[in-house]
């Protein structure tokens, strides 16, 4: 097991990537189902990694398939798209909320009524 | 001879006239006694030049001898200089540079002062062997010193590594918990601390720094493993880089010796001002330099600092060490010692020290890094070509062709849902790589996805344990040297494309066969030496085969 991490690892570590802030400086509330539109295009000056969330993000993803794609854990993500979002970047929206049922009461008011018919 | 005679001629001489002047009678006794005389006085002559010449002869062989004795003196003189001035420290340089004592010492054994006598050569050779004995044991010693030093350090080694990667683990697991995440971020960081500080205390015991990388590492992610590796990482400013790969071998010296400058670098310049790191490609290899805004080193500084480099280039001792008030830089010297790195430095424009590390061109290699740098590592300078902005439009349709980069990113497998379409719309642009980003059609659908990865035959298709997909990039120079050239075939095929070919199966089953066919390619390439440069030639070779098996 150990050989194969051995392998794969890379010698860079998270707070690297992260540039050592931590999430307290990412002031957006993201979760994981928040959805990222880039809105602007990569640019060879970025770090790798703001540039690989640009491109994936051509059409909206979640903050969690982003994190899966990138490899990289949920929290670093969000510390990259706060960057990205404070460079206006990025667009970000909260998912669509489920469509509102109506009052369960009403719904068996109705069925009483259509049985009464 | 005939001054010994001289007397005995005059006796006889004097007899004779005493014999002829004398009576008859007395004649006779007269002669007689002459001749007896001069017999005992030509005898008396005789002894003495007899002795006369004897005591010539032993006072010549007195000075002759002595003169001897002086010369063997001289000659014993000049042979103990010889041992002192030139033997000796000989020897003692040979024993320290690793050589046997019993071989040094045949090698001097034949080596006789001429006319020194051997009981001379005897005792020098006891000299010699008394002093290589020291010697021995010391070097011995230390050796099992350094030995002890480079077995802690290893173990220490070891159980840093180990962490590193169960931090690794826990940082994932603990991704969505921001706090811990956090906690593990700092944790993490100090272990890296650690970790280079064993480092250098091997490599200061001559052992290799650390791990061993198999496979080539991208420059970008070895200049973040060296900014890792230092307290104050934040203040580096890591400017983009070009797009090679550092081989294995020289990944872990490379990154460490990047440590020790980097830290160098941050700890003698004010806390406020950024060090900047990048890297250029010269002419012998890859030059990366660390820049700083503090004191300026000063011309004596310099020197200093560059004898230590040097010094330490040509063996350190360990007990000086001491006194080195920058450990970094004999470690520096010791690494690019090791490794054939060229370090100087000079003083900066910022007011500061600039450090340029030399990378000989052995070291680097243009070909695919296999290391994953988290499934992005090269997208530093990946500018994508084609990148029509269409600032009015909706977002789904703004970036269509982003493919100029996104290439090299296998499309994902996405459940084959037409709306959610990255990997379609993606997949299309990259047909149309750079000669004509305004028709790239804006995502039309998954049905292009089936056209066009005959140019790029970039998919690859890993799923991870856990079934998460894993993208992979490869080569540089294919993207390129393969694109270019294709741009007027793929042309026509527009027309066709949208009509959908209803062929979500080829997108994710055709590319997983073409890339071991690639990679085989490329490396029978680099076998047969068709290629020279494994890095343009072979890939980009390759694509064409694997864009005849997309054909078919």
């Amino acid at each position: 097991m150990s050989n194969q991490d051995w392998a794969n690892a890379n010698p860079e570590r998270l707070y690297v990537i992260s540039g050592g802030r931590d999430r307290k400086s990412a002031t957006a509330g993201f979760d994981l189902v928040t959805l990222v539109v880039a809105r602007a295009r990569p640019e060879p000056t970025m770090q790798p990694e703001h540039a690989a969330i640009l491109r994936i993000c051509g059409s909206p993803l979640s903050v969690a398939e982003i994190s899966a794609y990138l490899r990289l854990p949920n929290s670093l993500v969000t510390v990259l798209l706060a960057d990205l979002l404070a460079e206006r970047r990025i667009e970000v929206r909260a998912p669509v909320p489920p469509a509102a049922l109506p009052d369960l009461s009403l719904l068996e008011a109705v069925i009483h009524g259509l049985q009464r018919l | 001879m005939l001054v010994g005679l001289l007397p005995a001629v005059v006796i006889g001489a004097a007899v004779g006239l005493a014999a002829a002047g004398g009576p008859g009678t007395a004649t006779s006794g007269i002669i007689w006694c002459g001749l007896v005389g001069a017999a005992a006085v030509a005898a008396a002559g005789f002894e003495a030049v007899r002795r006369g010449r004897a005591l010539e002869w032993t006072r010549e062989e007195a000075a002759r001898q002595d003169a001897e004795h002086r010369h063997r003196l001289a000659r014993q003189q000049a042979g103990m200089l010889e041992l002192a001035r030139n033997d000796l420290p000989q020897a003692v340089a040979r024993m320290q540079g690793g050589e046997f004592i019993t071989d040094v010492l045949r090698s001097y054994e034949r080596q006789h002062v001429n006319n020194a006598g051997d009981e001379f050569h005897d005792f020098r050779h006891a000299v010699l062997r008394a002093v290589l004995d020291a010697v021995d044991n010391e070097e011995a010693m230390r050796e099992s010193a350094q030995r002890a030093f480079v077995n802690i350090a290893r173990r220490v080694q070891a159980i840093v590594h180990r962490q590193a990667i169960d931090l690794r683990k826990m940082e994932d697991r603990h991704g969505d918990d921001p706090a811990v995440f956090d906690d593990l971020l700092v944790i993490d960081h100090g272990n890296a601390l650690i970790g280079r500080l064993a480092d250098s205390i091997a490599v200061l015991g001559g052992a290799r720094p650390g791990r061993q990388w198999n496979n080539p590492v991208p420059l970008y992610s070895v200049l973040r493993g060296g900014m890792s590796r230092i307290l104050d990482f934040r203040r580096v400013e890591l400017h983009p880089v070009s797009e090679v790969a550092v081989v294995g071998p020289a990944v872990e010296p490379l990154i460490h010796a990047l440590a020790e400058l980097l830290d160098n670098a941050t700890r003698y310049s004010p806390p406020q001002t950024s060090v900047h790191l990048t890297a250029v490609e010269v002419q012998t290899g890859i030059a990366i330099e660390i820049e700083d805004g503090g004191l300026s080193l000063g011309e004596e500084g310099r020197a200093r600092a560059e004898r230590m480099l040097a010094e330490a280039e040509s063996g350190i001792d360990l007990n000086g060490l001491g006194e080195t008030p920058r450990l970094g830089l004999a470690v520096v010297g010791r690494l690019a010692r090791a490794y054939g790195f060229q370090v100087s430095l000079r003083p900066s424009a910022y007011g500061g020290v600039r450090a340029v590390l030399i990378v000989p061109d052995v070291y680097i290699t243009t070909a695919p890094a296999p290391s994953r740098a988290h499934g992005i590592g090269r997208i530093a300078t990946t500018t994508p070509l084609a990148f029509p902005s269409h600032p009015g439009q909706p977002d789904s349709e703004a970036y269509p062709s982003g493919a100029g980069g996104f290439a090299d990113t296998p499309p994902r497998p996405h459940p084959a849902t037409a709306t959610h379409t990255p990997a379609g719309g993606f997949a299309a642009a990259s047909a149309f790589p750079r000669a004509v980003p305004n028709h790239a059609p804006a995502p039309v659908g998954p049905g292009l996805a089936a056209v066009p990865y005959e140019d790029e035959p970039p998919v690859v298709l890993e799923r991870t344990a856990n079934g998460l997909p894993q993208r992979r990039r490869h080569a540089a120079p294919s993207r390129f040297g393969a694109a270019a050239p294709r741009t007027p075939q793929p042309a026509p095929e527009p027309a066709p494309a949208p009509v959908a070919q209803a062929a979500p199966v080829p997108q994710t089953p055709a590319p997983e066969p073409v890339q071991p066919g690639l990679w085989l390619a490329a490396f029978t390439n680099g076998v047969n030496g068709t290629a020279p440069s494994a890095g343009q030639g072979g890939p980009g070779h390759a694509s064409d085969e694997a864009a005849g098996k997309g054909d078919k």
